[in-house]
């Protein structure tokens, strides 16, 4: 599809599919909603009308992920190569113990961070171009949110989010819509306990680390019992990374907390960086709902009372797994 | 809910204001919590404060032991491994949340997997949020340690409201090895339902073993008792004979004589689940 005046979309804005959608939303009377009935009535028990499903995608290419050396050589007094890149690592180069280089330490070179940038841009994207469906619409926010990553084969990746947009029922309206991947229960749990969702903050990381003498050794079938110290380093920093990142993302929103959506994601893999060598990368990524306290109480309103359900799988239900 | 009542909570008004005034704020003064909405909604209700997500990790080269084929037996090296990389985690998360000056964490989990790449590698995890009490109290432990639970936020709510605390989790493990039958007891039980007293005493055994760890870890701890066990069988990597037994609960203590809480309502939900 080409804009009005035949010429491509540069990717300003919104696409022009999108745009005929929200168009016509906006003469409409109908009102649509991805939320479940529940969802519904709590969202509007706590002031908020749902208006229309909103959606944001981009299809990026991620061709280079800027691998910038694992930090090894340059901090041994080698060749220079790699290490100059990965400054800032985590746990130094001191016996010939190999520093952790994440993407978040030192410079926008380091670890991977041309990739992590990229993973930012799609999910800020996608988010944006949501967000810009829902102030076209007057909305005041978005719930429910669903943010989905799909691999399309050749370096391709798609980011989509997909929420409902609501309008607050009251005189005050903002500019900036809020966001949360909280559905409409939660948030009216949330609303009438005086916190607000404000928007949805992503944290990601991804590090590297030579395999050095110790790692290697440990792995062979025969080692005794021993901390693999070297890997055990490499996911805390990673993991510890994507965890401050989330902290920073959410101190920029000027929220005041963050509730995880997931459980924050480790992956790791070895990568053949040179003939018969193998180091070892680490991602690890965290999606959080973050909250501001708007209640002028001391207590929260409403105190929980015991009830006993007279269906459903009863106390078994305690376990984690179906809270 | 009327119109009346959402104007004294101040929705959407105070809400929507509040939200016009954000302003960006520097790391370090915002939470950040795993727990669910309800969760964390009662967690604050029982008047404890997230104070952030905390993590243990430990990446652990589990070593190579082998029980005697036709011998029931404790594979204590490997039991020792299980052990060892737990506690190293769990002392990692304690240690984040020490330095947040936690009173405890709630809701831990304690995974354990083992790694596609390498020879018996597994990554023993721990994580949870640290809380702090609104009001001053004793919560820590008798070594000056946060507290940990894995009870879920509801649990954790309500065990505060029967007049209990969490002290800390306690664990024990045992990975044991179960014999193989002899071809020639095998054999004879051919065609025949029978008990095969070996079998059930291994198991029995490992059991035993598992849980009379966990319960010393308890009395270590001064506890009262321990609530929420769980008694796992993990068969992890190692085949179909070696199982670790996996006892796990929180260790309670009691925070005042009386344990009475308020007389539950019934609900009929009009829900399918």
């Amino acid at each position: 599809m080409t804009l009005q005046d035949g010429t491509p979309w540069d990717g300003t804005g919104l696409p022009p599919a999108a745009q005929a959608r929200i168009d016509r939303a906006r003469k409409s009377h109908v009102r649509s909603s991805l939320l479940s009935v529940g969802g519904h009535v709590g969202i509007e028990s706590c002031g908020f009308i749902p208006v229309a499903e909103v959606m944001g995608c981009i299809v990026e290419y991620i061709g280079f992920q800027g691998y910038g050396g694992c930090g090894y050589y340059g901090q041994m007094g080698g060749m220079g190569y790699g290490g100059g890149y990965g400054g800032g690592g985590y746990g130094g180069a001191y016996g010939g113990q190999a520093p952790v280089v994440t993407s978040g330490s030192g410079s926008g070179w380091s670890g991977f961070a041309p990739y992590v940038n990229a993973l930012y841009h799609g999910w800020d994207t996608a988010l944006d171009r949501m967000a810009s469906e829902a102030r076209q619409l007057g909305a005041d926010g978005v719930v429910g949110i669903s943010l989905t990553e799909k691999h399309l084969g050749a370096g391709n990746r798609e980011f989509l989010a997909m929420g409902t947009a609501v309008r607050s029922s009251g005189h005050t309206h903002v500019n900036t819509p809020f966001t949360t991947t909280l559905d409409g229960q939660d948030v009216a749990k949330l609303v009438h306990s005086g916190w607000m969702p404000a928007a949805v903050a992503v944290g990601i990381s991804v590090g590297i680390r030579h395999d050095d003498y110790q790692t290697r050794m440990s792995q062979s079938a025969f080692a005794a019992n021993m901390e693999v110290v070297g890997f055990t380093q490499l996911v805390t920093a990673v993991r510890a990374d994507a965890r401050h990142q989330l902290e920073r993302r959410t101190a920029r929103v000027g929220a005041d907390g963050a509730i995880l959506d997931t459980p924050v994601s480790l992956a790791i893999h070895e990568m053949e960086v040179a003939e018969g060598h193998r180091d070892h990368i680490a991602e690890s990524s965290a999606v959080a709902s973050t909250l501001v306290r708007f209640h002028r109480q001391d207590t929260l309103p409403p105190v929980p009372g015991m009830v006993i359900m007279l269906s459903g799988p009863g106390t078994s239900a305690r376990r984690r797994g179906s809270r | 809910m009327s119109d009346q009542d959402q104007a004294t909570l101040g929705i959407p008004e105070d809400a929507m204001r509040r939200l016009a005034e954000m302003r960006p704020g520097s790391p370090g003064a915002l939470f950040t919590s795993d727990l669910t909405v309800n969760e964390f909604l009662l967690v604050r209700e029982a008047g404890f404060r997230p104070l952030g997500l905390v993590l243990g990790s430990s990446i652990y080269h589990v070593g190579l032991q082998v029980g005697r084929w036709s011998q029931n037996m404790e594979l204590d090296k490997l039991s020792q491994a299980m052990y060892h990389a737990r506690e190293l985690a769990m002392t990692r998360m304690e240690a984040e949340a020490d330095a947040l000056g936690a009173d405890g964490i709630v809701g831990v989990r304690l995974d354990i997997e083992f790694k596609e790449f390498g020879n018996d590698l597994a990554e023993f995890v721990a994580v949870g949020t640290a809380v702090k009490a609104d009001a001053p109290g004793t919560w820590r432990n008798d070594e000056n340690k946060p507290f940990t639970s894995d009870l879920s936020g509801q649990d954790f709510w309500t065990l505060i409201q029967a007049g209990y605390a969490p002290l800390g989790m306690v664990m024990g493990s045992c990975v044991y090895h179960i014999a193989h039958q002899r071809g020639f007891s095998a054999l004879s039980n051919v065609g025949k339902n029978v008990e095969i007293p070996q079998f059930t005493e291994a198991l029995y055994d490992a059991r035993e073993l598992a849980m009379s760890r966990m319960q010393a870890e308890a009395e270590e701890l001064h506890a009262e008792g321990i609530v929420g066990v769980q008694l796992l069988a993990l068969p992890h990597r190692w085949g179909g004979h070696t199982t670790e037994f996996f006892a796990i609960g929180t260790a309670v203590r009691p925070l005042r004589a009386d344990h009475t809480i308020a007389t539950p309502q019934l609900v009929l939900p009009l829900t399918d689940r």
